[in-house]
């Protein structure tokens, strides 16, 4: 059987301020990137971004990208995404950078190593975490963490579910 | 064995935008950063400035993402030279972990590479180069164990540094076939940093091989500290330092005491 191999790019949108991330949609993205792949590699690269590069999820509360593209050019397209500094919605601008955590063959894969991040994410929050409640909250949230339960809900309410955590 | 580091973090009087960018580094993974002093001394008599202590920023340092230690945070010199007298090895140099230089001309952009006593040679990123890399001085500083170090933070900033950033990076990549290169930030804002991964893929772009660009942001990076330490050192052999002599007399002291009592008593 011959089908196209694709590469999956998970990416982190960092932005200085988390409130902003709820104006983020697919949309923006594609296009921002479609516009970073131009600038930085001409018409040559506009062509190859439009066959097979495509948003795939994005999680508007944790700020989570899955961007897929060829696996025989998703280098080019990775090149471009490091120049994107701004991300602009409905005439709002966000200053922002994507940050790369994992390139995987599969979406499932990326789906594991995003609840292993997540989770380290969790473990990082408990140092700062002030009062007892906050400490017990973020506990039961790190043991909640697995591939099981993510399986069992939609991707996209675990990354709710998560942020939920966060704002703890 | 890959830690992943930047080396220049333009430092500012504004302390608390240095400790976001620091914050920054840690979150994207960098295990070591070094703030970056630049000093031009064709401008008006600039003094050498005394590094920051870096205990001064933080209280605790900000933990490495997946790592469980924290951040190092390291001083860096970068001299901008366009005369051969600015480079002047004094001991004010000593107080850094990590002397740089940028030359400005081809004469010294030779006398760097043969014989100043530096670990990192800056390209420029935001003009042309206005002189070519000749292969003489790039091998031996090769062989002496000098780095070349490139910025993209320029490159981020404005389309027409990019395109000099691209062309300088890849002119020198032709040179040196891709040894001992590094690529650090040169971030004055932590917007401007990127993921140490984005960096090794963004070595595309510099012509460098998949291990050369992931090696210019790990292993190369330490080869440089390991180089600067053996300025401080005698070659790295031998190290000496002084011993804290107050605190072990009390402990001497006091079990003799304590012997003194018991025997009275």
């Amino acid at each position: 059987m011959v089908r196209f191999k694709s590469r999956y790019l998970l990416c982190e949108v960092c932005v200085p301020d988390r409130s902003s991330l709820q104006l983020l949609e697919d949309r923006t993205i594609y296009n921002t990137l479609r516009a970073a792949v131009n600038r930085a590699h001409g018409d040559y690269g506009s062509a190859l971004f439009n066959i097979g590069v495509i948003v795939k999820y994005l999680n508007a509360h944790t700020g989570v990208v899955l961007i897929r593209s060829r696996k025989k050019h998703y280098r080019l397209i990775w090149s471009a995404l490091s120049f994107i500094t701004c991300l602009e919605n409905r005439g709002q601008k966000v200053q922002c950078f994507l940050n790369c955590l994992h390139v995987g063959g599969t979406i499932r894969t990326c789906q594991k190593f995003l609840v292993k991040y997540n989770r380290q994410q969790l473990h990082r929050m408990l140092p700062d975490c002030k009062t007892d409640a906050e400490k017990q909250e973020v506990r039961r949230a790190i043991l909640s963490c697995s591939l099981s339960n993510v399986r069992e809900e939609e991707a996209g309410e675990d990354g709710s579910d998560d942020d939920g955590d966060k704002e703890t | 064995m890959s830690v992943f580091m930047d080396l220049n973090i333009i430092s500012g009087n504004d302390k608390n935008k240095l400790r976001s960018i620091v914050e920054t580094a840690a979150h994207l993974g960098y295990s070591t950063v070094a703030i970056n002093y630049v000093v031009e001394p064709q401008q008006k008599k600039q003094e050498i400035p005394k590094p920051q202590s870096v205990s001064d920023i933080f209280d605790k340092f900000p933990v490495v993402q997946g790592k469980s230690s924290p951040i190092k945070v390291l001083n860096r010199l970068t001299i901008i030279a366009s005369d051969a007298s600015h480079f002047r090895p004094t001991n004010e140099y000593k107080s850094f972990d990590l002397v740089a230089v940028y030359p400005k001309t081809e004469k010294l952009f030779h006398a760097a590479c043969m014989t100043f006593d530096v670990d990192i040679i800056c390209i420029a990123v935001a003009e042309k180069q206005p002189f070519h890399f000749k292969r003489a001085p790039v091998n031996g500083a090769i062989e002496r164990g000098v780095f070349f170090e490139t910025c993209y933070a320029a490159a981020i900033r404005d389309t027409t540094t990019r395109r000099y950033t691209i062309a300088n990076a890849i002119s020198l990549m032709e040179v040196c076939k891709g040894k001992n290169i590094i690529v650090s930030s040169g971030a004055e804002r932590p917007l401007e940093l990127r993921g140490p991964y984005d960096i090794a893929n963004l070595g595309l772009l510099f012509s460098l091989s998949e291990g050369d660009a992931k090696a210019a942001v790990s292993s190369n990076c330490r080869s440089v500290l390991l180089h600067g330490e053996t300025r401080a050192t005698a070659s790295g052999v031998i190290y000496t330092m002084k011993k804290p002599k107050t605190p072990q007399k009390q402990e001497e002291e006091s079990p003799l005491s304590k012997k003194a009592k018991t025997e009275l008593t």
